[in-house]
Order: structure tokens, then C-alpha cells, then sequence
């Protein structure tokens, strides 16, 4: 299979499908749905026994009070639904006053405990257990517990009490959701994973991390591998590139932005790379004509790709069948990614360090 | 020159069995040994150049992988084994080490319950997923109870409750500190401090009661009662003590008002005795003898077969000589420090703490030793041994029938992916010498990589990232295969596989750290995708390239001569080099 040689002519010309590419993916971005696991809140998965359609569970789950997003999927094992409901507020607010409340502990007791010996202490005791208490007022309300019924003589009661009262506050939330379910749904199986706010900006706070410190070292690992710094910055792009284009894609298909295609996506780093280091290579430390050395790489680089292309087709098609979501979410980024990689690699790279080694030849 | 008496082919051979060896007797290190011998070997393959040291490296890899399998399977998670998982909600953030600490505490607990299937993982710095193979609904409730109980503390002086843990205030227990330690002339102390009616109760049990033990007792069990033979008591007793007094010393210190723990001699029942009511447990060693049991069950017991290390008392003597019981984890006690004069007085005090001296007199034992005693104590007055509270989520429960489902479509979806690779391979070379190699290699890759993974968990992400590894498995194959195809007459073989290696080292070295990242960032969701990619970018570079290049190079160049098929590995290439 002989293709011409597209790097003979003006190739300058072959950045215009990246280009047009990147510029529609960056409108799409902005419209990724985030997934539980970076936006709290909570999924729920059943295996349903007998099926039921989408728009009458959603409704009677909205008659119970529950704001759901419902999906339901036929599968190769069986139908499926997948039920999303968005952070409770009461959720959010329990967990900032629990935080505030342990902060805030230890200096009370403490003071409780010198103003027994100490009366000298007894203002200051009262001024901050004050605090304490209308911190606890505010959960007690959330957990909608009376207080007058419960027997607080000290910040040592108030703790088990206030601890009791956040158990209550997610308890409920928990029965919110799956008394509704349970009452409209017939299930084989369940599974109900909530993601906490704390836990999804912890989530957040380490994938930023990850990121940053996954492009420096690439970066830095190009450098010392070329001691060049024309690759290094047309490989930084192409990833850029490459990751934008995956990141449209996720936009158009309406893929979320969870865990699993986050990995994914630091996957496509990695392969990006790949290609762009073939490439690379192969025009920089090579003679002969860097026009047809490029061409060469392509042919190699387009073989790469498509074969992993291949194999995450291979996933996107069970992920289809099964509909599990982890499937679904590295393989379609990864597919989007791809041919993202092939347009982004052969059409900007390929054309900024061909450019480049040609005018170091001229000199 | 015959590969088999070759020094270093006898040499990796000596090494894989000692590897099958411990793969066989040490199943728990599987993983590791597999990925120690995937270093070993695969530094082999790039020091030593000849061409049947690679081959073999990688043969003798994959019987390994085969050998585990089949010697200790694959474990996979609850995705595709079926099972319940059930999401542990800790109070506050805790930092990695206590988060360690609690992973590990838990899966104690889980594991008294005789269930060792049990995974316990951190999920970021608030949460602890327990899985276990199970769906049974008693299983299930059992580790929730045991998992959200919190432990109840009683400190008992002489038969009366001093402190209860309800009345500590749990952010006062803390360590003290190297200053406070020599003022107490101690090698390891804990204060705390107890509210009001704490401070009271304390006073009026301790008053007068200077040099009395405190039993310190965690969850005490009620309505039972502690049955020894005779003989087995007796081997138990401190050396210079006797029967009687050992007797009185547990009796001392398992007293309690109206909930005594009583403690009976098998051989001493007689006739008239009786159980006290019909649901007493009668706590014995599950070494004790089937009469002995019987005659227990005869009273009226409910029989309670325990641990023989659980029944065990542990005893020393006070300065002034007294025999004490200082440890009987059955009845909850688990230490006896000594009341000093200055609390016994009657008047209410707030703050107290517990100090003690340690045996050991090397420096860094005697701190070992005083930094677990402080711990001890710390997880006994906070009434269990978890330092924060817990509260459990909803569990997801997975039938197995399901799980087994999504396995054999992850099965057809990685045959069919290796089957339709393995074709457009041939159409784009066109060469049965260039093609077959890469669909060997990337069997071999594949089984190698199961093994590994299969020695840990194979979970939906590690699953998908065994698929991924597939495809980005044969791309570096592309690259030696088109290298060495090329019409290239400037450059010997040897020199083009150099060129080739250059990429393909440089492609490795980034894939692995692009992932590594995030194998320590804590996400454990995808940690299996990121190990299973950084596995097989390793395994590439380090051995089925280089066998790969070694075998296609020979394949090719037999070839050229027009010789079909080559022989393997009875004539040596011209020098390759890495």
C-alpha cells in the first residue's frame, strides 16, 4: 500500500486539518460532563431484573423528591440502569462543620479541664465552648435531632453527640436515595458509589499534580534526550495538541471527566510521545533526505497507531456489550485521542521539526 | 558451539528455579518474584549480546508466568469474581501513616472473623474500601458490625469501675513528652483527661487504694465464665507461684460489681454446680480435651472454643510482692498499671497519666519498645485499636454469575483484538518470517503480564490496561520490523537494529515515567491501568524486544541466504549491540 509522499510540496499546508481540529475540540471542551469522582455526588449502578424505561423511573423518583438523572442500557448481560444524583447541599454544609467542629475540639476540652481547677479559666472556657455548641446547634438542625432531648454536660458529650448527628446527616442522605430506589426498582444487583466533597477535591487536588509533574518531567525528558530545544517544544506541542483533540472528542461524545479517563488521557501523553520521539529521531539522526525520512516515520508511526487503535477498539466494543464504564470512559478517550494523534503528529510535528532541520541544513 | 552447556545459559537456568522455587513455597511474594526475575533476566538480555541468552531469557520468563498460574492462579477483584464491597467513611483526613495504620488494623479485625480473602484499600485520606469475595448476607453483616464497633473502655480498681471511656476526653490522650518523662522517671507515659463526673467517679474508686493495679479492660464480655484443666493452668502459672494464689490474683482482677468474670478448674466442678442461668458462656482453650468439654456442656454452658494465646494469663508481682494478672485478652483485659499514692486521696482530679518502664536496655529496643507501649495505651483508652471514627457507606454487592460474565467478554475482547492485530500485521508485511514473530512476542508479553497482575488483582482497570498493553505492545516490533526491511544499503543489520533501539528505549523510559505519577498519587482506581502500563513498557525494553529483534533478525537474514526457517540458536550474528 504505496501513498504518496506528502511531505513533498508545500507541506506547511498539512497543519491546516490539526489546526481545524484543535479549534473545534477547544468549543467542546468547556462542555465535558465532570463524573462523580471530581464533582462529589452519587452513581448508582443496577443490574435491573426486569426492565423498565428511563423516563418513568425518573419522574417517580422526582415524585419522591430525588432529583435523578436516569439512563437505562440493554446489555449482552442483561439491562442496566445508571442513576445520578447531584451533591446534597446538606451533604457539603455536614462536612464543613464537622471540620470546623474537630478543629475547634481540642481547645475546648482543654480549657473545660483547666477551668475545673482553674476558675480564672472559666471565661475563656465559656466564650469558645460557645462556639463549639452553636457549631453543634447547626448539625443537630441538619441532622434534624433535638437537642433538649439529649443529656450534653460537657464538650465530651457534645462530641459523641455531634459525631452521632454527622452519621445521621449521611445516613439520610443515603436513605433519600435508596428508599426511592429500592421502592421503584427491581435489582439483581447494586452498586452505589458516592463520592464526598472532600474526597473529590482531594481527587482533583492530586490529578492537577499529576499532570504537572507527568508534562515536566516529559519535557525535561525529551530535552536531555535530543539537547535540542526546537523538538522539545514541538513534542511538548503535539501532546498539547493530542490531549486537546481527545479532550474535544470527550466534549462531542459526551464522555465524562472521571478517574479512568483521566488515566487515560495521561496514557495518550505517553503515546503521543511515542510517535513524536520516532519521528524525531528519525529526521534529526538520520541522513539521507529528511523529506522522505519523514515520510518513512510516517509510515512506521501511522502502523503504531493503528494498532493500538485496534486493541482500544477492541475494548470500546465490549464496553458497548457489558456497558461498564471504566471500559467505556479509556476507551473511547483513548480512540478520540489516537486519531487525534495521528492529524496532531503528522500535520504539526512532523512539519515544525522537517522545517526546522531543513533550515539547520541550509547553514 | 551448543547453547545448553553455555556457563550463563546454565546460570539463568539456575536462577529460574530458584525463582519456580520460591513462586511455589512463597505464593503471597508472587508478584514481586516475577517482577524480580523480570529485572534479572531482562539485564541478562541487555548486557550479555548473544542471541539465545535473549530468546531464553524470555522463554524461561513465560514458563514462570505459566508455572504461577497454574501453581496460584489468578485473583481477580470483585468486578469479576463476584462480591460485595463496602466503603469505609473515616471521620477526618488522616495523614499516609495513620491511614496505614487503620488499613492494616482493619484487615486484622476482618481477618480474626477467619475471612482472609478480605482487600482492604485507602481511597484518597477519608475513605477505605473493604472488599470481600462474599455475597452471603451473614458474612456481609458480620463485617459491618465488626467493623463499625467501637470499643467500650472500663478501668476497674478493685472490683470498681474508675474510668469509663465515655468520660475521657479522646483529643486530651497524648504522649508525653521526652521533659515530662524524666520529671515522672519514666520510660514511656500517656496522659489524658476526664470530665467532671469522670474526675469524681475516679476519686471515689481509687480513695485509699494506693498500689492497687487499675485493670484496664476493652470490650469486657458479660455473662461468662473462664474454664482451665488443671494441668494446662498450672503450665501457665509464673514459676514461684502457686495454684491458690495465681487462682486469686485472676479472681482479684476479673471481679467487677455484679458482672465478676468467675474462673472454674475443670477438675474442681462438683456435682450440684450448675450454670447460672442458660445462656453463660463457658470460655475454654480449643486445646482442652473432649471430656473436659463435655463435662462443661453437661453444666450447662454455652461452649466457646477459643484461641489457646487468647486464654493464656500473663502475671507479675507487685513491689511489695503481690501476685497479679496483668493480661487475659478473652476477658478484654490487656494491661494492670499501678495506681501511684498521689490519686488515692479521694479528691477529684482531672489529669492523669499512665507511665511505665520498659525491658529492654539497648537504646533503640528500649525506644521500640516504649513507642509500642504508648500506642497500646493510646488505642485502649480511645476504646479500640482505630484512631479515628468510622462510619460504613452503602456496600455494592456483585453476583458472581455477572463478574464471570464480564470476564469471558474481556477474554473474547483481548483474542480478538490479538487476532485482528495479528492479521493486519500480515497484510502490511505481507512476510509470515516478520509477522509470526510479533503475534509470538505478544502472547508471550500477554501471559507474562496476566501472571504479574493475576498475583495482585486483575481489576477492571488493570484489565483494560492489560488491552491497552497489547496495542502499544507491538509498536515498538513495528519500529525493529520496518528498520530492518528498509532498502537500506549504507547500514549493516546490527547498525539498523542500533537505530531502532535508540527509539525504542527513549519510547520506554517516557511511557514509564509518564505513568509513574500516578501510581504514587493514591488513586487506587486506576493504579491497575498505570501498573499494567508501566509493566509492559518495561517488559518491552528490558525482554521481548530485544528477543524480538534477536529472532527476527536471524529469521530475515536466513532468508536472505535462502535458507527457510533459519536454525535457532546453534550459530552465533554478527556482534548486536545495545
Amino acid at each position: 500500500m504505496e501513498l504518496p509522499n506528502i511531505y513533498k510540496g508545500n507541506y506547511k499546508l498539512l497543519m491546516i486539518p490539526p489546526i481545524i481540529m484543535i479549534l473545534i475540540s477547544l468549543y467542546f471542551i468547556p462542555q465535558i460532563k465532570m463524573g462523580v469522582d471530581f464533582q462529589g455526588g452519587t452513581l448508582i449502578t443496577l443490574a435491573l431484573k426486569e426492565p423498565i424505561s428511563a423516563d418513568t423511573l425518573s419522574s417517580e423518583l422526582k415524585s419522591e423528591g430525588l432529583d435523578a438523572k436516569v439512563q437505562v442500557y440493554k446489555t449482552t448481560v442483561g439491562d442496566k440502569a445508571e442513576i445520578e444524583v447531584p451533591q446534597s447541599q446538606d451533604l457539603v454544609k455536614a462536612e464543613y462543620l464537622r471540620n470546623n467542629f474537630t478543629a475547634l475540639l481540642p481547645t475546648v476540652s482543654d480549657l473545660e479541664v483547666r477551668a475545673y481547677r482553674d476558675p480564672n479559666y472559666t471565661a475563656q472556657f465559656n466564650e469558645e465552648n460557645q462556639k463549639l455548641n452553636a457549631i453543634a446547634d447547626q448539625m443537630f438542625l441538619l441532622a434534624k435531632l433535638d437537642r433538649s432531648k439529649m443529656n450534653i454536660t460537657g464538650s465530651n458529650d457534645l462530641e459523641k453527640y455531634f459525631s452521632s448527628a454527622y452519621s445521621t446527616v449521611y445516613k439520610n442522605y443515603e436513605l433519600s436515595v435508596s428508599v426511592p430506589i429500592d421502592k421503584y426498582v427491581k435489582y439483581d444487583s447494586i452498586s452505589v458509589q458516592t463520592v464526598s466533597p472532600v474526597l473529590s477535591s482531594h481527587f482533583i487536588g492530586q490529578a492537577v499534580n499529576v499532570v504537572l509533574f507527568c508534562a515536566f518531567l516529559s519535557v525535561v525528558l525529551v530535552f536531555l534526550f535530543f539537547r535540542d530545544i526546537v523538538p522539545s517544544i514541538a513534542v511538548l506541542t503535539g501532546s498539547i495538541a493530542d490531549i486537546t483533540i481527545a479532550m474535544g472528542g470527550m466534549g462531542i461524545f459526551g464522555i465524562p471527566f472521571t478517574l479512568q479517563s483521566f488515566a487515560a488521557l495521561l496514557m495518550l501523553i505517553g503515546f503521543s510521545l511515542d510517535t513524536d520521539i520516532l519521528l524525531t529521531t528519525r529526521l534529526l539522526k538520520r541522513r539521507g533526505n529528511p523529506r522522505d525520512n519523514a515520510y518513512d516515520a510516517m509510515k512506521t508511526g501511522v502502523t503504531m497507531s493503528i494498532m493500538a487503535l485496534v486493541s482500544f477498539m477492541a475494548l470500546f466494543v465490549l464496553a458497548m456489550l457489558t456497558h461498564i464504564d471504566t471500559y467505556y470512559e479509556i476507551s473511547a478517550v483513548a480512540l478520540a485521542g489516537l486519531v487525534g494523534d495521528i492529524v496532531a503528529t503528522w500535520g504539526i510535528n512532523a512539519v515544525v521539526v522537517l522545517n526546522h532541520k531543513e533550515s539547520m541544513g541550509d547553514k | 558451539m551448543d547453547f545448553y552447556t553455555d556457563k550463563k545459559f546454565i546460570f539463568m537456568v539456575a536462577l529460574f528455579i530458584l525463582a519456580a522455587a520460591g513462586l511455589v513455597f512463597f505464593p503471597r511474594l508472587a508478584g514481586l518474584i516475577l517482577i524480580g526475575s523480570l529485572i534479572i533476566f531482562g539485564a541478562f538480555a541487555l548486557s550479555w549480546k548473544e542471541p539465545h541468552i535473549k530468546l531464553s531469557g524470555m522463554a524461561l520468563l513465560v514458563l514462570l508466568a505459566l508455572l504461577n498460574i497454574y501453581v496460584n492462579g489468578i485473583k481477580f477483584g470483585i468486578d469479576f469474581s463476584g462480591g460485595t464491597r463496602i466503603p469505609v467513611i473515616l471521620d477526618k483526613a488522616v495523614d499516609d501513616a495513620t491511614m496505614a495504620d487503620l488499613v492494616k488494623t482493619i484487615k486484622t479485625r476482618a481477618s480474626v472473623l477467619g475471612l482472609t480473602e478480605v482487600k482492604v484499600q485507602a481511597i484518597g485520606n477519608t475513605e477505605i474500601n473493604v472488599e470481600i469475595p462474599s455475597s452471603d448476607e451473614a458474612t456481609i453483616s458480620l463485617i459491618e458490625t465488626t467493623l463499625s464497633h467501637q470499643g467500650v473502655y472500663q478501668g476497674i480498681v478493685d472490683g470498681k469501675l474508675a474510668v469509663s471511656g465515655d468520660r475521657i476526653f479522646s483529643s486530651s490522650i497524648k504522649p508525653l513528652d521526652s521533659a515530662e518523662l524524666t520529671q515522672q522517671g519514666a520510660d514511656w507515659g500517656v496522659a489524658f483527661a476526664v470530665d467532671q463526673a469522670g474526675a469524681e467517679q475516679f476519686a471515689e474508686a481509687a480513695k485509699g487504694k494506693a498500689d492497687y493495679p487499675i485493670y484496664m479492660y476493652l470490650d469486657r464480655p458479660h455473662d461468662v465464665a473462664i474454664f482451665y484443666e488443671r494441668v494446662q493452668f498450672r503450665k501457665d502459672m509464673m514459676a514461684d507461684a502457686g495454684e491458690k494464689e495465681s487462682l486469686k490474683a485472676l479472681n482479684d482482677a476479673l471481679k467487677f460489681e455484679g458482672d465478676s468474670i468467675p474462673i472454674y478448674i475443670v477438675e474442681d466442678m462438683d456435682a450440684n454446680f450448675s450454670a447460672p442461668n442458660n445462656h453463660t458462656k463457658a470460655i475454654v482453650s480449643v486445646n482442652m480435651s473432649k471430656a473436659a468439654k463435655d463435662s462443661i456442656v453437661a453444666k450447662g454452658f454455652i461452649l466457646e472454643e477459643i484461641n489457646a494465646s487468647m486464654v493464656t494469663p500473663t502475671y507479675s508481682r507487685t513491689r511489695s510482692g503481690v501476685l497479679m494478672l496483668d493480661k487475659l485478652e478473652i476477658s478484654g483485659l490487656l494491661t494492670a498499671p499501678i495506681l501511684s499514692g498521689g490519686i488515692t486521696n479521694g479528691i477529684p482530679n482531672y489529669n492523669y497519666v499512665v507511665t511505665g518502664s520498659v525491658q529492654a536496655t539497648n537504646p533503640a529496643d528500649k525506644a521500640k519498645e516504649a513507642q509500642n507501649r504508648v500506642k497500646e495505651i493510646e488505642s485502649i483508652l480511645k476504646g479500640g485499636s482505630l484512631p479515628v471514627q468510622i462510619s460504613l457507606g452503602s456496600r455494592t454487592s456483585l453476583p458472581a454469575s455477572l463478574g464471570a460474565e464480564s470476564l469471558r467478554l474481556s477474554v473474547i475482547a483481548i483474542v480478538l483484538s490479538l487476532l485482528t492485530i495479528a492479521i493486519l500485521i500480515g497484510l502490511r508485511y505481507r512476510d509470515i518470517a516478520a509477522t509470526l514473530p510479533i503475534v509470538l512476542i505478544s502472547l508471550a508479553e500477554f501471559i507474562i503480564l496476566v501472571s504479574i497482575l493475576g498475583s495482585f488483582t486483575i481489576d477492571l482497570a488493570a484489565m483494560a490496561g492489560i488491552l491497552a498493553a497489547i496495542g502499544v505492545g507491538v509498536d515498538a516490533q513495528i519500529v525493529i520490523t520496518d528498520e530492518l526491511l528498509k532498502k537500506d544499503e549504507e547500514h549493516k543489520t546490527s547498525e539498523k537494529i542500533d537505530l531502532a533501539f535508540g527509539i525504542i528505549k527513549t519510547n520506554a523510559i517516557v511511557a514509564i515515567f509518564s505513568m509513574v505519577p500516578l501510581l504514587f498519587s493514591g488513586l487506587v482506581e486506576v493504579i491497575g491501568f498505570a501498573i499494567s502500563t508501566i509493566l509492559g513498557a518495561l517488559l518491552g525494553y528490558l525482554l521481548t524486544r530485544p528477543a524480538y529483534a534477536a529472532l527476527v533478525e536471524k529469521v530475515l537474514d536466513a532468508e536472505k541466504k535462502g535458507i527457510i526457517g533459519g536454525s535457532e540458536g546453534s550459530e552465533k550474528s554478527p556482534g548486536i549491540g545495545f
